[in-house]
C-alpha cells in the first residue's frame, strides 16, 4: 500500500494535510484528513471583558473577521441580556451584507474560480486570479477589485475600520451614520447589483456554458446525500445575520428549527484520533461515520445548505436566480428538492452574491438608519449567551459565560468551517475514488480536482497568522506502507 | 505620489506573529520620525495590500518568517522578488504579494518599484498569547535600527 500526501492544500486558510491510501493495486483504500489547526482560543477567552471579544476574535480568523465580530457581539448582546435599538441591527445587517458581497466576490474569482474559469488541468502556475483575469479581461479583473473596495468601504463607514470592524457593543453600536454616509452607501449599494450581474453573466458564459464543466457539477464524484443547515428570517428565507437556524434531511423535509441559544440540543461533536478539530452532527440522529443518507447525522453547512434549507431569497434578482439554479440541477425551481453537488456549492455563492448585492442597497435606503438611537446601555447581566450568524463558509456559533462582572469563565466556539469537517473528509474520499484507478496515474490534474472538492466549501482552519511561511509548494508524498519508505516525492 | 511606507505586519495575538505590530508601536515615537515616511500597522494580506501599496514609491515591509533553517530571531533583509519567501505574505485564502502587485500593475495602478522586507525567524507563530518568545523580543533593537538606516536613506534620497 502507498500513501499519498497532499500538503499543504493550495489556497485554504491554514494548512490541511490530505492522506490518501493507495493499494499496491492503484485502489484506494483509505483517505484521512487532517488539520494542525490553531488551538487554544476558548481558553484565550477567559479572563477577558465579554465585550472585548467581538475585538479580538477579529484577530483570529484572517478570512471572516466580520463574522466573528457580529458573533461574539451578538451573543455579548445576549450575555447582558440587551435587545439593540432597531437602528443598531439593521446597520449591522448592512454591514455584514457588505462584507458578504465582497467575501463571496473573492471566493468566485480568485479561489474557486480557477479551477472553472482557467480549467482543472490547467497548469498550477495558471490558475489563480490572474489566470482567471487572462481569461475574462482586465476590465473584469478591475470590477472585481472595485467590488471588494465597496465592500471594504461600507465596513469601514459602519464599522470603523475597514477590514476588522470595532463599533458593535453590547447593545448596539458606538456609533450611527451620517445622512452623507448613506448616500455613500446607497451608491455603493447599486454599483454592487450592477456587479452581481455582471457575475452571473461570467457564470454563464464561463461555467454554465461549458458542457463538461456542468457535467463535472452533477457527477457522482462529487455528490453527498446529507442533512442542511442554514439561517432562515421569519418567511423562510435565507439570511446572514439573524434568525432561527433550520435543518434538513437529504429528502428535503424539515428536521428542526430552532432559536440559537437552544442549539446544543440539537448539535454533538465527534472526536477522531487524528484530528484536533472536532466532527459536529445532529444530536437526535447520530454519529454512524463517515458516510451520508437520513441515518447519518452529518450536515453541510454552507451556501449549499443555505440555499437547500431555505423556502427561497428575499430579494428579486436572488429569487429569479435561486429559481434557475434549483430548475437546473434538479428540475424543481422551489428548492424542495435539495442539491447534493458539491461542486454546485459556487453556484450557489452566486445566489447569495447575488442576494448580498441587493440587500445592501434595499438596506441602506431605510431611514431608521439614520436613528442617533444606535445602543441600549446594558442595565443588568444574565451571565449567558449565544450568537449565531452564518459566515460565508457556514453557520458560526459564539457561546459565552461571563461572571457577574461580564469577565468570560468559559468560551465555545463552533466555526463556519468545523460544521463541515465530516462532508469535507467524505467529498476528499468520494473525488478520489472516483479519481485514483488501476494503473491510472496520478497527474496534477487528478490532484486538483481531488482539492477541487475540498475548495468548493471554502474552508478556514488556521487563523491569521502572516508569518511568511517559506514557498508554499504542492507536496505529493508516496510512502510504502509496508516498510514506512518514501518511495517518491513530487513537488510543484 | 503618497509617502514612502513601512508597512508592518501580523497578528497581534500569535506570539512571534506579533513582531510586526510591536515593530509599529515602537516606531510611533518622535525618534522616528522622518519627512516623507509613513509607518503603518495592517493585520491583513491578500487584496488588501493591494490598496496599501498604491501610489507608493518604496515600501519597506516588516514582518515575521518561518524558514526554518537559522534560529528564531534571526533578521533576515532582502529585496522583494529575489527570495523565495517573499512568496509568502499572504492567508492563503487570500492572494500572495508577488500576485497582488502584478494584478495591481495589471489594473493600471501606480504599485511600489522598490519593496525591501525585514523579516525576523519566528520560534512560535501558532500559540495564541500577546507576547513574543525571548529569542525574538531580542531581535527587536537590532530591527529597530535596521529600519532607521532604511528611513534615513530612503526619506532623503529618490533611489538606493
Amino acid at each position: 500500500m502507498k500513501s499519498i500526501v497532499i500538503d499543504p492544500i493550495t489556497r485554504l486558510e491554514g494548512h490541511g494535510k490530505i492522506h490518501l491510501f493507495v493499494n499496491d493495486d492503484g485502489g484506494l483504500a483509505n483517505c484521512y484528513f487532517q488539520i494542525p489547526e490553531l488551538r487554544g482560543f476558548e481558553k484565550f477567552c477567559q479572563g477577558r471583558p465579554v465585550e472585548e471579544l467581538a475585538r479580538i476574535t477579529t484577530r483570529i480568523c484572517g478570512v471572516c473577521p466580520d463574522a466573528h465580530h457580529m458573533a461574539a457581539a451578538k451573543a455579548a448582546d445576549a450575555v447582558y441580556g440587551v435587545t439593540i435599538p432597531p437602528a443598531a441591527r439593521k446597520l449591522r445587517e448592512l454591514m455584514y451584507n457588505a462584507f458578504y458581497a465582497g467575501d463571496h466576490t473573492t471566493h468566485f474569482y480568485a479561489l474557486g474560480g480557477p479551477d472553472f474559469v482557467c480549467g482543472p488541468d490547467a497548469p498550477k502556475a495558471e490558475r489563480n486570479i490572474l489566470g482567471v483575469i487572462a481569461k475574462v479581461g482586465i476590465d473584469a479583473g478591475k470590477k472585481v477589485i472595485a467590488q471588494r473596495a465597496r465592500g471594504q468601504r461600507v465596513i469601514e463607514i459602519i464599522g470603523g475600520k475597514k477590514v476588522h470592524p470595532v463599533t458593535s457593543l453590547p447593545g448596539g453600536l458606538s456609533k450611527g451614520i451620517t445622512k452623507e454616509e448613506q448616500q455613500e452607501i446607497i451608491k455603493i449599494g447599486q454599483e454592487m447589483v450592477e456587479f452581481a450581474k455582471f457575475t452571473v453573466q461570467v457564470l454563464n458564459d464561463v461555467v454554465l456554458a461549458n458542457k463538461a464543466y456542468v457535467d463535472l457539477i452533477l457527477s457522482d464524484t462529487y455528490t453527498h446525500q446529507t442533512y442542511n443547515m442554514g439561517l432562515v428570517d421569519s418567511n423562510g428565507h435565507v439570511t446572514f445575520y439573524d434568525g432561527e437556524v433550520r435543518v434538513t434531511a437529504p429528502d428535503g423535509s424539515k428536521h428542526a428549527q430552532y432559536e440559537p441559544k437552544n442549539y446544543l440540543d440539537y448539535v454533538a461533536e465527534h472526536v477522531e484520533p487524528y484530528s484536533y478539530l472536532k466532527y459536529p452532527f445532529l444530536k437526535k440522529v447520530g454519529w454512524k461515520g463517515f458516510v451520508d443518507g437520513m441515518d447519518s447525522g452529518v450536515y453541510k453547512a454552507s451556501p449549499l445548505s443555505r440555499l437547500n434549507v431555505s423556502d427561497g431569497m428575499a430579494t428579486p434578482l436572488a429569487q429569479a436566480e435561486y429559481e434557475r439554479y434549483y430548475e437546473t440541477l434538479t428540475g424543481d425551481r422551489s428548492g424542495k428538492k435539495p442539491v447534493h453537488s458539491t461542486l454546485a456549492t459556487h453556484w450557489a455563492r452566486v445566489v447569495e452574491l447575488v442576494f448580498a448585492c441587493e440587500a445592501t442597497l434595499q438596506q441602506a435606503q431605510d431611514e431608521e438608519i439614520l436613528s442617533p438611537n444606535v445602543l441600549n446601555v446594558p442595565t443588568g447581566i444574565v451571565g449567558e449567551g449565544v450568537g449565531i450568524v452564518e459566515a460565508p463558509r457556514g453557520t458560526l456559533t459564539h457561546h459565552y459565560k461571563t461572571d457577574q462582572n461580564g469577565i468570560v469563565t468559559e468560551a465555545n466556539l463552533i466555526v463556519g468551517t468545523t460544521n463541515n469537517n465530516a462532508p469535507i473528509t467524505m467529498s476528499i474520499k468520494r473525488a478520489a475514488e472516483g479519481l485514483i484507478k488501476k494503473g491510472s496515474k496520478i497527474t496534477d490534474g487528478v490532484l486538483n480536482r481531488i482539492e477541487m472538492a475540498f475548495r468548493a466549501y471554502d474552508p478556514c482552519f488556521g487563523c491569521a497568522t502572516h508569518s511568511l511561511p517559506g514557498e508554499m509548494p504542492l507536496e505529493v508524498i508516496v510512502h510504502d506502507a509496508t516498510t514506512g519508505e518514501i518511495v517518491e516525492v513530487a513537488r510543484r | 505620489m503618497k509617502p514612502i511606507l513601512v508597512l508592518c505586519l501580523g497578528n497581534e495575538v500569535l506570539s512571534d506573529d506579533a513582531f510586526g505590530p510591536v515593530i509599529a508601536r515602537l516606531l510611533d515615537h518622535s525618534a522616528y520620525q522622518h519627512d516623507r515616511v509613513e509607518v503603518m500597522f495592517a493585520p491583513v494580506a491578500g487584496f488588501h495590500l493591494l490598496d496599501l501599496l498604491e501610489q507608493r514609491e518604496k515600501v519597506l515591509v516588516v514582518d515575521s518568517i518561518q524558514t526554518g533553517k537559522v534560529r528564531p530571531g534571526t533578521l533576515h533583509f532582502f529585496p522583494m522578488g529575489q527570495l523565495a519567501p517573499s512568496k509568502g505574505l499572504t492567508t492563503s485564502h487570500q492572494i500572495n504579494l508577488p500576485t497582488a502587485l502584478e494584478l495591481g500593475r495589471k489594473m493600471g495602478y501606480q504599485m511600489p518599484d522598490h519593496i525591501d522586507v525585514l523579516a525576523v525567524e519566528v520560534a512560535d507563530n501558532t500559540t495564541l498569547s500577546e507576547e513574543l518568545t525571548g529569542t525574538v523580543a531580542a531581535a527587536i533593537d537590532p530591527a529597530l535600527k535596521s529600519i532607521e538606516r532604511w528611513m534615513a536613506a530612503h526619506s532623503t534620497e529618490t533611489a538606493i
